[in-house]
């Protein structure tokens, strides 16, 4: 599903150069579920920036679901994140200006699908995270939980076979947290690969495959428990 | 004290913003210094001395149609018929009218034609000798007209002895010395100047000829005349409304037409000027009102922008008017520069309207007096949302936004 | 996708009132400003007579001396002698022509108890009305033979109709001209045009003549010009006869001349004219000069738009640089706070070019909504200038062009101003505004 060979990244400014991702190898399988850990400023975000076709990288090969994503141009990169992944966001990232039902639309405009099938797609996926008689309701009338379930709701609506999720639960207490991690295994259950980023090892404890970045690799990975054949370690 | 070191570091940083608001004051500057010289010197134009009592003055046309009449008898009926009106002071059948737009010019020298002498040109008017008691203008030397200077001919190619001339006519044919008593000529007919008036503004306000003009004792008949009358203070609307029923009682195959003061065929001659006046007044006024508008939006969003950054400094000990003087010095910095840029536009766009139109050239006052207003106006339209940034709670700086 | 768009913008504006207030108001007043002067330019420097303006031909002779100075940019006289439009007229060509003064006179009627009134009147030939357009409603010109016999006869027009024989068929019926009885051989609807480019020696936009005579009719009848009288010789002129005679320019010259060809060959004859001329003593100059222009050189030779109106547009123009500027500056502040939101559109898929047409559509509802408020305040500007001027009455006034331009041009600024903001903000990579949200 997901092959990253050799890819690194360099940030440069005027003064410093840094190596955010160096030499890093990662093989996810299609419906796996792997939790990424790490310090801050290890590199998570910028795996996850590179996984998510959100950011280029300076070297290395990445396929995504056979995809080289090295080769394409930004507009395919916008049709890969429309129609391969869904994503979410610590900060929840709704658009404070368009109520629940709209921006669970949003991915499914830019992809171009029918009013009426978007509708079906829009309504199955609210409720799936139990925010159906919500849908017009804006972001900001929501608690923190509820946001987390509508971007949930968003990144399903587009049947992504590739989920990533950053800190998915960073915003929230403990009870909405759970109800979170329970929705995202449900919706791995369901058949979508899930790669999530989280600096909680509890979160991170309940993914069946654990890795933990450091310094722009992966590191020991064996800490937790998990399939050390299929993990290409450095 | 003022931050000059950070501000400009943030300016230089949000480069489009600070580029784009010097842009908009410069040419504003540019625009208004320009707008408002013409407009100066419009009003200059608009509200010049004309020596002439406008407000007591009225002129009427006047056909006649009827056979068989002897004109140069019917127009001395009328004049004494006017002059008998009560509220009139004075009335005389004249070729020409001031202020109007419409009238006679020729060119006098200083020497009959076969002998070279420098020309100048001007307007004349020919009536009886009531003209001056009618114009109301004053005589600053020589005498006025009599009747015994009056010539009353069909014949166009004839001219009075005498005449009257305007100072800035003598001035112009007698640069040094008294041209009183002298004789010009027109073509070679030998004209002495017996009287000078003060100030008598021409037909042609907009004409180089506007001070320069003669008055010649002749009464010329012919069947489409002018009358100009002069009436007492605020008798004249009733005399203008009398007029024609006067005029016709006395003869009927005739048609009176224009009944109109002096003031306003003034106001109709100089209406395009009137309209450039005030246009020019609505574009600076709104242009500047946009501007101000522009540096009020933008300032707004700068401190939304910076809304943390500036409840950080609170926290950090700064006081309420360090940062209103930092939004304050921030934009004095910008306008001054942009102040700066378009002074010197102002001067080339000056340079170019006068290179493509007939305008005087832009006098320095006028940029310099916009640029101050400019800079003014720029922080008076800062105040408010520095005041609003001031307000901002130290504890923002704490919150995640 | 575009109403999508178009939902979204309109959403935006409403999010940031004041801002969107501030923008519409710059565009509005730009452009109000803008259209009220470009409305007057329009208006006057418009093709009075689209369909015969490069064919209609305005002739002005070299007739003066050497050395002598004329006041016009060409040193050419405005109008042309008595005698010259005489021989002009009677020159065997086969081009439509016509001669014309401005005239005036006391109308009345026989029988009528109509106070006599003051018209204005045009002198010219027969061939004016077919040259210059004019419809008849009844009656038809006058014929050259009537030219010829120097027959008292006049054409009206509608209004003067109306005033004088209330709209009926008056042709056959006589009214007076001052001391000269005249009859009515044909009525015309009034000329339909508010520049009078067939004679722009006595201000551009005066209503046209009710009164139309023969141009023969002047010699018999000493009818004098309203208009202007320019000598520059010294001569002895007496009475009428002697101006008849003499080189002082009182008259107006037009010719027809369809094809370039006939432009050239007209010319030919002209310099040929004026040889002749040489030789019995007239045109004491080394080089024979004339001038042919058709109407729209005419309008731009004798400065139809004024100056004022020239300067006017331009600092209209530069007005509408200062709300482009305005807007500009506003539109990047708003834009690039809103880059967040961007970043998601991005990480959910949006393209680019997706982004910057949101941004785009964005801007442009900005511009409809200014530009047409700034209809309003255009019109709003012409009323002020037709109540300030009554040679505005007509001139200061919005065609369909000029209705239709408003919002397409206040769009364009618009468009103009937003390109740079959408592109910065289309370019927002996705990854830099999801984290810190």
């Amino acid at each position: 599903m997901l092959n990253m060979n050799g890819i690194s990244k360099v940030y440069q400014t005027e003064m410093v150069q840094t190596h955010a991702l160096r030499d890093f190898d990662l093989q996810v399988n299609e419906g796996e579920f792997i939790a990424v850990t790490g310090p801050s400023g290890s590199g998570k975000t910028t795996f996850l920036n590179i996984a998510g076709v959100l950011e280029p990288f300076t070297q290395g090969q990445y396929l995504l679901d056979g995809v080289d994503i090295g080769k394409l141009n930004d507009n395919q990169r916008a049709d890969i994140r429309n129609q391969k992944i869904g994503y979410i966001f610590q900060g929840f990232n709704l658009i404070p200006d368009l109520n629940l039902y709209e921006n669970v639309e949003v991915p499914l405009r830019y992809r171009g699908i029918k009013a009426a099938e978007r509708k079906r797609r829009i309504e199955s996926s609210l409720e799936q995270v139990g925010l159906a008689s919500r849908a017009k309701h804006l972001p900001q009338q929501l608690s923190g939980g509820q946001q987390q379930r509508v971007a949930i709701a968003r990144a399903l609506a587009g049947k992504p076979r590739f989920l990533l999720a950053d800190e998915p639960t960073g915003n929230l207490d403990s009870l909405m947290a759970r109800q979170v991690m329970e929705l995202l295994e449900q919706i791995n259950r369901d058949g979508a690969t899930i790669v999530m980023v989280t600096h909680d090892p509890e979160l991170a404890r309940r993914a069946p495959r654990n890795i933990q970045v450091v310094d722009g690799q992966i590191a020991d990975f064996s800490l937790y428990q998990g399939n050390p054949a299929a993990v290409v370690g450095a | 004290m003022f931050e000059f070191r950070p501000i400009i570091n943030a300016l230089l940083r949000a480069k489009s913003g600070a580029i784009l608001l010097l842009m908009q004051i410069a040419i504003t500057t540019a625009i208004v210094s320009n707008a408002a010289f013409i407009i100066n010197d419009r009003i200059a134009y608009l509200e010049q001395e004309t020596g002439l009592p406008e407000q007591d003055l009225f002129q009427f046309n006047m056909m006649i149609f009827g056979k068989n009449i002897d004109l140069a008898k019917q127009i001395e009926v009328d004049e004494s018929l006017l002059r008998s009106i009560p509220g009139v002071i004075d009335a005389v059948y004249i070729n020409a009218v001031p202020l109007s737009g419409g009238g006679s010019g020729g060119s006098y020298n200083l020497l009959p034609s076969n002998e070279k002498s420098p020309s100048i040109n001007a307007s004349y008017f020919r009536a009886d000798s009531h003209v001056l008691n009618t114009l109301g203008v004053e005589l600053v030397a020589g005498r006025d007209l009599n009747e015994s200077d009056v010539m009353v001919t069909s014949d166009v190619s004839e001219l009075p002895k005498v005449a009257l001339v305007t100072q800035a006519m003598h001035d112009e044919m007698f640069p040094q010395g008294s041209g009183l008593g002298k004789t010009i000529y027109r073509r070679d007919n030998a004209i002495k100047i017996v009287g000078i008036i003060k100030l008598l503004k021409g037909p042609w306000l907009q004409d180089e000829r506007r001070d320069r003009s003669l008055i010649f004792p002749q009464v010329r008949p012919s069947s489409f005349q002018k009358f100009l009358i002069r009436t007492e203070p605020n008798e004249r609307a009733a005399v203008m409304r009398r007029i024609e029923d006067v005029l016709l009682a006395e003869y009927p195959d005739r048609v009176i037409d224009v009944i109109k003061g002096l003031d306003q065929l003034k106001a109709e001659y100089v209406a395009e000027d009137t309209l450039m006046v005030r246009m020019l007044m609505v574009l600076i006024t709104v242009l500047v009102l946009i501007t101000a508008l522009g540096i009020f939006g933008l300032t707004l969003f700068n401190i939304n922008k910076r809304l943390k950054q500036i409840g950080t400094r609170r926290a950090l000990g700064a006081r309420k008017s360090a940062i209103i003087r930092y939004f304050l010095v921030e934009n004095t910095l910008i306008c001054s520069v942009g102040v700066v840029l378009g002074s010197a536009g102002a001067l080339w766009m000056g340079a170019k309207l006068m290179a493509l139109f007939s305008l005087p050239s832009l006098s320095v006052s006028y940029v310099i007096v916009t640029g101050a207003f400019v800079i003014l106006m720029s922080l008076f339209a800062v105040i408010g949302p520095a005041k609003r940034a001031a307000d901002i709670s130290p504890s923002i700086a704490t919150r995640s936004i | 996708m575009f109403f999508h768009y178009v939902d979204l913008s309109w959403r935006s504006l409403k999010r940031t009132p004041m801002v969107s207030l501030l923008m519409v108001i710059a565009i509005a007043v730009g452009i109000g400003i803008t259209m009220t002067s470009l409305s007057v330019y329009h208006m006057m420097s418009a093709d009075p007579i689209p369909s015969k303006s490069t064919q209609l031909h305005h002739v002005q002779l070299q007739t003066m001396d050497d050395g002598r100075d004329w006041w016009s940019d060409d040193n050419m006289p405005y109008q042309v002698t008595y005698p010259d439009a005489i021989n002009l007229l009677n020159a065997d060509l086969p081009y439509r022509r016509t001669a014309m003064i401005a005239a005036g006179f006391a109308v009345h009627v026989d029988d009528s108890d109509m106070k006599p009134f003051l018209e204005r009147a045009r002198v010219a030939n027969a061939d004016l009305f077919s040259m210059f357009n004019l419809e008849f409603i009844y009656g038809s010109a006058w014929t050259r033979n009537d030219e010829d016999s120097q027959a008292s006869v006049v054409v009206i027009s509608q209004s003067l109709n109306d005033t004088l024989f209330q709209g009926e068929n008056s042709v056959g019926k006589t009214i007076n001209l001052d001391g000269m009885t005249v009859r009515i051989v044909g009525v015309i609807k009034d000329w339909p045009t508010y520049v009078k480019y067939y004679d722009l020696n006595n201000g551009a936009f005066r209503d046209p003549e009710h009164i139309f005579l023969p141009f023969s009719l002047i010699a018999p009848n000493e009818i004098i010009t309203w208009g202007n009288s320019n000598g520059w010789k010294a001569e002895n002129v007496r009475g009428f006869q002697d101006k008849l005679k003499s080189e002082q320019f009182w008259v107006q010259f037009w010719v027809d001349l369809p094809t370039d060809e006939d432009e050239l060959a007209y010319g030919q004859f002209l310099m040929s004219y004026m040889a002749e001329q040489q030789k019995l003593g007239r045109f004491a100059r080394k080089e024979l000069d004339f001038a042919l222009r058709d109407v729209k050189q005419m309008m731009v030779y004798r400065e139809v738009v004024n100056e004022d109106n020239k300067i006017l547009v331009m600092l209209s123009f530069m007005f509408l640089a200062v709300c482009l500027a305005n807007i500009l500056g506003l539109l990047l502040a708003k834009f690039l706070r809103r880059a967040p939101e961007v970043g998601v559109r991005r990480a959910l898929g949006a393209s680019k070019t997706q982004v910057f047409i949101q941004h785009l559509v964005e801007v442009g509802l900005l511009g409809v909504i200014g530009g047409i408020l700034g209809i309003f305040i255009a019109q709003a500007g012409l009323w002020g200038m037709r109540k300030s001027n009554d040679a505005y009455t007509v001139i200061a006034d919005m065609d369909l062009t000029m209705l239709l331009s408003a919002p397409a041009i206040a769009v364009s600024v618009c468009i103009l101003a937003g390109l740079y903001p959408a592109w910065l903000v289309c370019r927002t990579t996705p990854a830099t505004y999801l984290k810190s949200q």
